[in-house]
């Protein structure tokens, strides 16, 4: 059975290959990969050298996962509230801070000598695997023993956007290719229809990193990430004018097809004919869309389950739209909600508000959005990826060297936890370790790099040699660095 | 050299530079001994049975061929050459001679040679109404007008050609459309960049610096010293320190929490890259971390080039500092009239008047912009450079003074070891690079492709060019014959007989040569965002002919700005304002104009030497349904029905006429007017049967394209 898998996943991946190849020496040029289908995007021939760079991609081995959902917080939640129970930094509470932790390290916000500060929530252990889970997500505590924790996840960078950049792009400035961005110039995408490398975002504006977390950097405008908006046109420039029909928008297409044929027959040129494509695909995509971002359709059942409302803008909407994209083949999904900050600056900005409302805008879709996926059999080969940038100090925020009026904590890369589900991953497990702290790690440290370099590998692709030239070098998603955490995968 | 180059060294063993090549390597062998290829470790290891140790490891062997010749090679004495790219041309280098007199000046039979050599047969020329909407997009990115077609086509002069191509080269709006070549490379935006991407609202100043020095002619020379160095000119301009506006097109970052220092050394590095990649066509900022991978350019020497750049004032402070208070010369020639008028009022006595109160206020309204400008630091307080390990501007190494890297020609003693003297470094004599970069970035701007590929590299890893000959010949051209001058640089492009080919292209053409490397036919690309732009706003009548000024704020979707929570809001511009050329619309990296970034504008956070032309479904959406574009094919509906004739065909073809300066043929004619005539039978309003007629125009991809 396994082999017969296998033989199929080989000839599948030969398909593409030979697709790549005939479109490499073809003058369509590059393309044809972020909508998938052989008509679809093109490059035009000028650009044909870059091309031959693509047949170095594809997949390298076999996927465990087809697609990705990232469920990125923006804003960076504090670990130390929710999953890293540390009952030692209760005892510090209020103690200061001592000067070994501070010598030679560089923060966003602490000065002087900070004060330590406890967990702030109850803790308590659940399934099989005997995980701790805060009193803040009553919902997730019922899947852990799905999920794999990473609790010793490290960045390099201690600001939002840079290291939001670090995290998406694989460096902390602007101008790199988005995660999604490198995976469907590397693969393309299953459906024709629908764009490969979709962003949805809620919560209080899009992350502080700003577009460039998805945009394609030097990697060409077409794998750019698509952002689905939750008001107006889902995508820019979807609807048809008014006065113009679905009828008359079939016809217009259909003359400007035909007249493109006409010039074609003079011209010879293979661009117009991909033109052509290009039209056929706009306007199907001009049904599909829509379609495939209409959540009213579903069941109340799922509206319950997930706590969606049509036509809000909300992080529950955005994980049921998630779902159906993943169902239609959208390789990579990338949510944000962002509004975690809590440094205590402000009487929102704080562990007992607006990190506490987060919480509760994402405890019950976030585990819907799992157990919906497992229950219509879409887990085993969808990865599910949740975190935010970076984690939050042992120690009570203290600008200027004054503590904050409010409970709050500074950003920290040393180690944070995220945790992943499906497309491969073991279940109920825990990989990484912190100290009494929950400062340093103490085993298994995951750098962003790996965490990259883990997350293609799922997706069968070999982090090192997804590349692409520009500026004089070949560049990667994970830089120069990045080793697959085999020990997470089952 | 991916194994044995400038980053990795196996076994010890580099070939970058002679000398180290020539050491023993870790094995105690020595990989080449001159003159002795038995002797050679190289030549032992390419020859290996066992697949382990042969080389190249993991690939298949080298040929015969390739072994011979690394045999000669060693046993003539293993001399290292030079890259192409780093040798002078040979100043008498001339066309060639070719049989039959093919071609109109000296490009023609460098092309035809080289076309010969690969079988191919050049295509017939270019109809009229063809060429003149190709010459049009060329020089000013607009097609022609009315009165231009209309008097071309119906000329017949020897030198009607001439005169249109002269008549563009002289538009204002010639600066409109190769200012964006050049803000491309200048990564020019109208924000900061960063998280909080604060607005930049006066550096436009600087874009209109770029769009007339473009309209006047500027020689690349000048151009080139002014904006690297105008600030350290003897009696230095106004317009000279605005110029230097264009190293301030780096990115400040405000986001709370940075370290204002690591962001300066950024902004230094990355003026230091952009200036050798728009000028040397080298990517040197591979050298920041380590020696150049391919390059013979060592680690310390992008350090010594960068001490260049690293004394100056700005700090990525949050004001933005240093800036200057300039007028611009409209506002400079107003005051000067206003001051005239003025002291003419005080010696008549009237200097209590109504008129010169009012006289006096619009004299104080004209206020000046504070555009951030570069400005040295004084001596006493000058910067140390120092070589940061592995790029990390934390661990720092020897300190270095500003130095030219060894494998680029030395720089004369006459000039100061300072910017300036760089600047007049990269145009001087003794620099063949600039020329031949510089003139490849204008033949890529006209084919659609360089003769070298890769406009923004020419080191060793670059693509060879095609006509390295013709490259030499235009380079040296442009600095003696054209003396700098772009415009007759353009002109003399523009005036061979290989850029006025059809671009219809034959099987065979296609079979031999997909890409048109060697240029038997016209070239053939899809036109820039900017122009797709301009383009539907100038045939529909729409487009504002106003030149310069202020960026301005067209309509684009709700929401879209609605990016981070630093308050700058999309404040729509109004009137004339909404229909202005692309290159004015406000530039926020964050957020560029939708429409513009599917038509694959860079977002300007770092110099791009090349746009990558794609084809999607979501520029299908943008010219089918962006506002701008329903607006324009309905302006251009208007002016099918009132000013095309009386029967709808006539209006058609009229319509499409405007477009492409042709007329439809007959079954395109007959597929329009079928399209019109099911709309009015579905209840549509002539206008609307129309409007739709008009939006198929504006989606043609003959109109798409620059054929």
């Amino acid at each position: 059975m396994a082999e017969k898998l296998i033989k199929e996943l080989h000839s599948k991946h030969e398909n593409h290959l030979s697709r790549r190849q005939f479109l490499g020496s073809s003058t369509l040029g590059l393309g044809a990969m972020a909508l998938g289908n052989l008509s679809g995007c093109s490059i035009s021939s000028e650009d044909e050298l870059r091309s031959n760079f693509l047949n170095k991609t594809g997949l390298h081995h076999v996927p465990k996962a087809k697609n990705i959902i990232f469920l990125h917080m923006a804003g960076a939640p504090s670990q130390l509230e929710l999953f890293d129970y540390k009952p030692l930094l209760q005892n510090l509470d209020g103690k200061e801070c001592p000067p070994s932790l501070l010598e030679g390290k560089q923060f966003a916000f602490l000065e002087g000598v900070p004060q330590m500060l406890g967990p702030q929530f109850s803790f308590n252990q659940y399934g099989e695997s005997r995980s701790w889970v805060s009193e803040l997500l009553p919902n997730f505590k019922d899947i852990v023993d799905d999920v794999a924790f990473l609790k010793a996840v490290k960045t390099d960078e201690f600001n939002h956007a840079p290291a939001q950049l670090f995290m998406h792009t694989g460096s902390p400035r602007i101008g790199r290719p988005g995660f999604g961005s490198w995976v469907t110039y590397g693969l393309g995408s299953e459906n024709t229809n629908l764009p490969g490398y979709v962003v949805l975002v809620s919560g209080q504006s899009i992350p502080s990193g700003g577009k460039s977390l998805w945009g394609s950097g030097f990697l060409p405008s077409l794998y750019q990430g698509v952002e689905l908006r939750s008001k107006g046109d889902p995508v820019l420039y979807i609807s048809n004018p008014e006065n113009t029909s679905r009828t008359t928008r079939r016809q217009v297409i259909n003359t400007i097809n035909k007249l493109n044929e006409i010039e074609h027959n003079s011209s010879n040129s293979p661009e117009t004919l991909s033109r052509i494509a290009q039209y056929e695909l706009a306007f199907k995509m001009q049904m599909t869309v829509p379609e495939a971002t209409n959540i009213k359709d579903e069941p109340d059942y799922i509206h319950e389950m997930y706590g969606t409302e049509p036509g809000e803008v909300s992080f529950a909407n955005n994980c049921l739209l998630a779902r159906r994209l993943a169902e239609r083949g959208v390789k990579f999904i990338q949510l944000f909600h962002r509004g975690w900050d809590s440094h205590g600056s402000n009487d929102f900005e704080n562990l007992h508000g607006g990190f506490l409302k987060r919480c509760e805008e994402v405890d019950k879709a976030m585990t819907a959005l799992v157990k919906d996926l497992k229950q219509r059999g879409m887990l085993d080969d969808t990865l599910v990826v949740w975190g935010g940038e970076f984690g939050r100090t042992p120690m009570q925020e203290n600008r200027g060297g004054i503590s904050n009026p409010f409970k709050g904590r500074d950003h920290h890369g040393e180690a944070f936890t995220m945790w992943m589900t499906g497309g491969g991953v073991k279940n109920g497990i825990t990989y990484g370790e912190t100290d009494e702290i929950g400062y340093y790690p103490t085993k298994e440290s995951m750098h962003i790099h790996d965490l990259q370099a883990t997350i293609l590998n799922q997706l069968g692709i070999n982090h090192e040699r997804l590349t692409y030239p520009f500026q004089g070098r070949d560049f990667r998603l994970t830089d120069v660095a990045g080793d697959v955490i085999k020990d997470i995968l089952a | 050299m991916n194994c044995h180059g400038g980053v990795r060294a196996n076994g010890d063993l580099s070939f970058l530079f002679e000398q180290t090549a020539l050491l023993p390597a870790k094995s105690g062998k020595k990989a080449i001994i001159p003159f002795k290829p038995n002797l050679s470790e190289l030549i032992h290891r390419i020859k290996h049975e066992d697949p382990e140790l042969r080389m190249p490891l993991d690939a298949d062997p080298l040929s015969l061929d390739e072994i011979n010749l690394l045999e000669k090679w060693i046993n003539q004495g293993a001399k290292w050459g030079t890259h192409w790219a780093y040798i002078s041309p040979d100043e008498n280098i001339s066309p060639p001679k070719i049989e039959g007199d093919w071609g109109y000046n000296g490009i023609d039979p460098f092309i035809f040679k080289k076309m010969k050599s690969e079988n191919l047969t050049p295509s017939k020329l270019a109809s009229n109404s063809n060429l003149i909407r190709r010459a049009s997009l060329d020089i000013i990115g607009l097609p022609p007008n009315d009165v231009m077609v209309q008097q071309f086509l119906s000329s017949s002069e020897k030198n009607s050609y001439e005169i249109i191509v002269d008549e563009l080269l002289d538009s204002e709006h010639f600066g409109e459309k190769w200012a964006s070549m050049w803000l491309d490379l200048a990564r020019y935006a109208d924000s900061r960049g960063y998280q909080k991407d604060i607005l930049r609202p006066e550096i436009w100043r600087y874009r209109d610096w770029v769009i007339k020095a473009f309209n006047d002619d500027m020689p690349f020379d000048q151009f080139t010293i002014e904006q690297l160095a105008g600030d350290l000119i003897v009696d230095r301009s106004d317009d000279q320190l605005l110029a230097t506006a264009f190293n301030r097109n780096t990115m400040t970052n405000d986001e709370g929490g940075t370290k204002n220092e690591e962001f300066r050394l950024a902004a230094v590095m990355d003026r230091l890259s952009t200036t050798m990649e728009i000028w040397q066509g080298n990517t040197m900022a591979c050298v920041q971390c380590h020696s150049h991978p391919y390059d013979p350019i060592k680690h310390e020497e992008f350090y010594g080039m960068m001490a260049f750049f690293n004394n100056t004032m700005d700090n990525d402070n949050d004001n933005d500092y240093p800036k200057a208070s300039l007028l611009s010369p409209n506002e400079r020639l107003m005051k000067s009239i206003l001051e005239s008028r003025l002291s003419n009022f005080k010696s008549n006595g009237d200097s209590i008047s109504e008129d010169y109160q009012i006289a006096l206020n619009e004299f104080i309204s004209i206020q000046p912009n504070s555009v951030p400008i570069i400005l040295e630091l004084p001596i006493d307080s000058s910067r140390k450079t120092v070589v940061f390990e592995k790029g990390n501007w934390l661990v720092h190494g020897e300190e270095v003074s500003p130095s030219i890297p060894s494998f680029l020609p030395e720089m004369a003693q006459n000039f100061p070891k300072n910017r300036l003297g760089l600047a007049q470094w990269l145009v001087s004599e003794e620099n063949p690079l600039t020329a031949r970069v510089v003139v490849n970035r204008i033949w890529e701007q006209i084919f659609g492709r360089g003769i070298v590929t890769t406009v923004e590299d020419f080191g060793t890893q670059s693509e060879s060019p095609t006509h390295p000959e013709l490259l030499d010949w235009l380079a040296l051209r442009f600095i003696n014959e054209h003396q700098w001058s772009i415009k007759s640089l353009i002109k003399e492009i523009m005036m061979s007989k290989t850029y006025q080919l059809s671009s219809n292209v034959s099987d065979e053409q296609l079979a031999l040569d997909p890409y048109n490397r060697y240029l038997s036919r016209g070239s053939r690309y899809r036109l820039s965002a900017e122009q797709i732009r301009d383009q539907a706003l100038a045939i529909s009548g729409l487009l504002s002919n106003k030149v310069y000024g202020k960026s301005v704020m067209p309509p684009q979707p709700d929401g879209v700005w609605n990016v981070i929570r630093h308050v700058a809001k999309w404040e729509k511009s109004e009137g004339d304002d909404s229909h202005r050329r692309g290159i004015y619309t406000f530039w926020r990296r964050v957020s560029p104009y939708p429409s513009m970034i599917s038509f694959d504008v860079p977002s300007r956070e770092f110099c791009v030497s090349k746009r990558i032309r794609t084809n999607t479904p979501l520029q299908a959406l943008i010219t089918l349904n962006d506002p701008v574009f329903v607006e324009a094919s309905e302006a251009l509906a208007h002016l099918m029905i009132n000013k095309g004739g009386e029967s709808p065909e006539d209006q058609i073809s009229f319509g499409f006429q405007k477009a492409l300066m042709r007329l439809p043929g007959q079954s395109s004619l007959n597929h329009l007017s079928e399209l019109y005539h099911q709309q009015l039978e579905q209840n549509s309003s002539r206008m609307n049967a129309m409007k739709e007629v008009a939006s198929v125009i504006l989606n043609l991809d003959e109109l798409i394209m620059r054929t």
